[in-house]
């Protein structure tokens, strides 16, 4: 049950939370962004806090900077592919306060936006330089575009790769795997020239897999 | 569509001091077949002359895409690719992921698992020391360490070929407790272990810490301050090196850490030789804890009696048709988490290991992401690198201690 602490002197929208040691950030939270904290949620004793997605850099700046909380490290930033669901991807940092013992998990949604048929989100490079690395790993494995980001490119598949594999609509197999140095890759819905999923070295006549043709 | 068209070998830039003179930066590519990157690591770098301008990790050479196979597999079979992450440190690996998914079913273990995960994962951190020292030492040329420290590790993986069978991706502890009673001599062996180990760990110290050669290559090396470690996200011995007192053991105690002693060692300057030293004094510390878990473990169940969760004992499955139905569910179906999402952050050799995991109440993770300790402490890298020598490189490399298959899981 949650402590029957100053709830009086708070507004009637601010979150009374079990963990109180989450309470002045929940509370610092909603008073920088007022309505746009759209939800607070505790779940196994994480707090997790999901706001409006264009005031997310301002949130962690005031969260990096305030001086009674101090959330100096960002452990992680990943995202969740929901394809059923309107805002379509959910965008999630987690953050630390070495001083004062705290963490918690921000949580923004977003959608693809039409004009480049990308989800955008502002980047927090520039309130934690650690960010770069994360940010690159989402672009590369969601396609979601970092804005602001200083060298937004893929960190795990290779530059040329199609598609962006995390997503839920890229399949865990049934594509064929790019042949690096002497073709291109067959992108998911082209298809195939001969077979079917074959993992075979292509040569420039076709697929050489079959006996009578690997014959050098 | 990006293209990286770095060429491997190019003078690509020319800066005109004055009339006469002028530099010309060199671009040399390292790796990623290099013995010194520990894995396929490729860094690009720009020289002047020996010094380090600018270097850019290329990483990716290792993805498998394990957080992609999770989402297709149940909860359990999951626990099989957590190995191959951090694969010299497999068990803290599987130790994480185990406590992410405990967490997510909210249920706790027996007492004598708790004291044998932490036995274990503590041993663990000594292994993976162990190769990092002998590894990193062998990189800056001191050859007789690199066989010292294996020999060493072998009895530490021969106690867990005697728990598991196998010497490294263990898959030892699992959801629920561990896959299988203590073998009889564990504690047996442990003791022997602990017996022997500190005197092994001062000739290391005698080989390198009083060093001339070895201080000439390590101190005031690659040093980093507490500010920009914090800022670009490194993690573990590497950021207590540099003064930064963040232990996830104590800050953020979990699997039962906050019932044992132990001291925190940090360093000062943060440059390779107090990452050298951070590291072997927390093989003194985890010595001390495994000492404590040994003294206290207590006797009793290894895993949760819930059938749900771990399979029953193998006279039940051939005896009694309903523990027979629960091994047949849980080894075709798997277990369902309730719908949520947690994180688990641990304390891994290399630094904070987390694991991230959404279920949305089937028996598969919906979303399993893995904050590699070793990704982003790699970040740093370039920081470090900046106008350093061109043969210190090797030496930043192995004082952040990374394992690719970790960077790129």
């Amino acid at each position: 049950m949650s402590e029957p602490q100053n709830t009086d002197t708070l507004s009637s929208s601010a979150h009374t939370l079990q963990s109180t040691a989450m309470q002045p950030t929940a509370d610092y939270i909603q008073s920088v962004l007022g309505g746009d904290l759209l939800e607070v949620v505790e779940y196994r004793n994480e707090v997790t806090f999901v706001v409006q997605p264009n005031r997310i850099l301002e949130i962690c700046l005031a969260l990096r900077d305030n001086p009674a909380l101090q959330y100096s490290l960002l452990e992680d930033v990943t995202a969740v592919d929901w394809p059923d669901r309107t805002p379509r991807f959910d965008i999630i940092y987690h953050a630390a306060s070495l001083s004062k013992r705290l963490f918690l998990r921000l949580k923004t949604r977003i959608d693809i936006d039409g004009a480049d048929d990308a989800p955008h989100i502002s980047s927090v490079t520039s309130v934690w330089p650690s960010a770069n690395w994360f940010e690159r790993e989402v672009f590369d494995l969601f396609g979601v575009v970092f804005d602001g980001h200083p060298e937004l490119k893929r960190i795990l598949m290779p530059n040329d790769w199609d598609g962006h594999p995390l997503r839920k609509d890229y399949p865990l197999t049934g594509i064929v795997l790019p042949a690096p140095h002497w073709g291109g890759q067959i992108t998911y819905g082209e298809p195939l020239p001969q077979g079917e999923g074959q993992l075979t070295l292509r040569n420039e006549g076709g697929i050489a897999n079959t006996p009578e043709s690997e014959g050098e | 569509m990006q293209t990286d068209n770095t060429p491997f070998f190019q003078i690509d830039e020319s800066v005109q001091v004055d009339d006469k003179t002028r530099i010309d930066t060199m671009t040399l590519n390292m790796g990623p077949q290099h013995p010194s990157t520990h894995g396929v690591l490729r860094l690009i770098l720009t020289l002047n002359g020996e010094t380090v301008v600018k270097a850019v990790p290329d990483i990716g050479y290792l993805h498998t895409g394990i957080e992609k196979t999770a989402e297709s597999k149940t909860y359990y079979q999951t626990l099989v690719l957590t190995d191959r992450m951090d694969y010299l440190a497999p068990l803290s690996n599987n130790f994480g992921y185990t406590l992410a998914v405990e967490k997510l079913l909210g249920i706790q273990v027996p007492p004598k698992a708790l004291f044998a995960r932490i036995a274990l994962v503590e041993l663990q951190r000594i292994a993976s020391h162990l190769v990092w020292l002998g590894s990193g030492a062998l990189d800056l040329g001191a050859q007789s360490v690199f066989l010292y420290a294996f020999r060493e590790r072998e009895l530490i993986l021969d106690i867990f070929e005697a728990c598991s069978g196998v010497r490294m991706m263990t898959s030892y502890i699992m959801p629920g407790g561990l896959q299988a009673d203590l073998p009889p001599n564990f504690e047996q062996k442990v003791r022997e272990f602990i017996k022997i180990f500190p005197q092994r760990l001062r000739e290391y110290h005698d080989l390198l810490t009083y060093n001339r050669l070895w201080i000439d290559r390590t101190k005031n090396i690659c040093a980093l301050s507490a500010e920009d470690a914090v800022a670009l996200g490194l993690t573990g011995p590497a950021l207590r090196a540099s003064g930064v007192v963040y232990d996830v053991r104590k800050m953020f105690p979990y699997g039962g850490y906050e019932k044992f002693q132990f001291d925190i060692p940090v360093g000062e300057n943060g440059d390779v030789y107090d990452r050298y030293l951070v590291r072997m004094l927390e093989m003194e510390q985890s010595l001390n804890i495994v000492q404590q878990a040994i003294d206290g473990m207590p006797e009793g169940a290894w895993v949760v009696d819930n059938p749900k969760i771990a399979p029953p004992p193998k006279w039940k499955i051939s005896t009694n048709i309903e523990s027979l139905i629960h091994h047949f569910k849980l080894y075709t179906e798997g277990y369902c988490p309730p719908a949520g999402e947690v994180y688990q952050r641990i304390e891994a050799p290399k630094g904070e290991l987390g694991f991230y995991i959404v279920s949305d109440g089937s028996p598969n993770p919906y979303r399993m992401h893995v904050r590699g300790a070793s990704f982003a402490n790699l970040q740093s890298l370039p920081k470090m690198l900046e106008g350093q020598m061109l043969a210190d490189i090797v030496a930043a490399i192995a004082s952040i201690d990374i394992v690719l298959g970790e960077v790129d899981r």
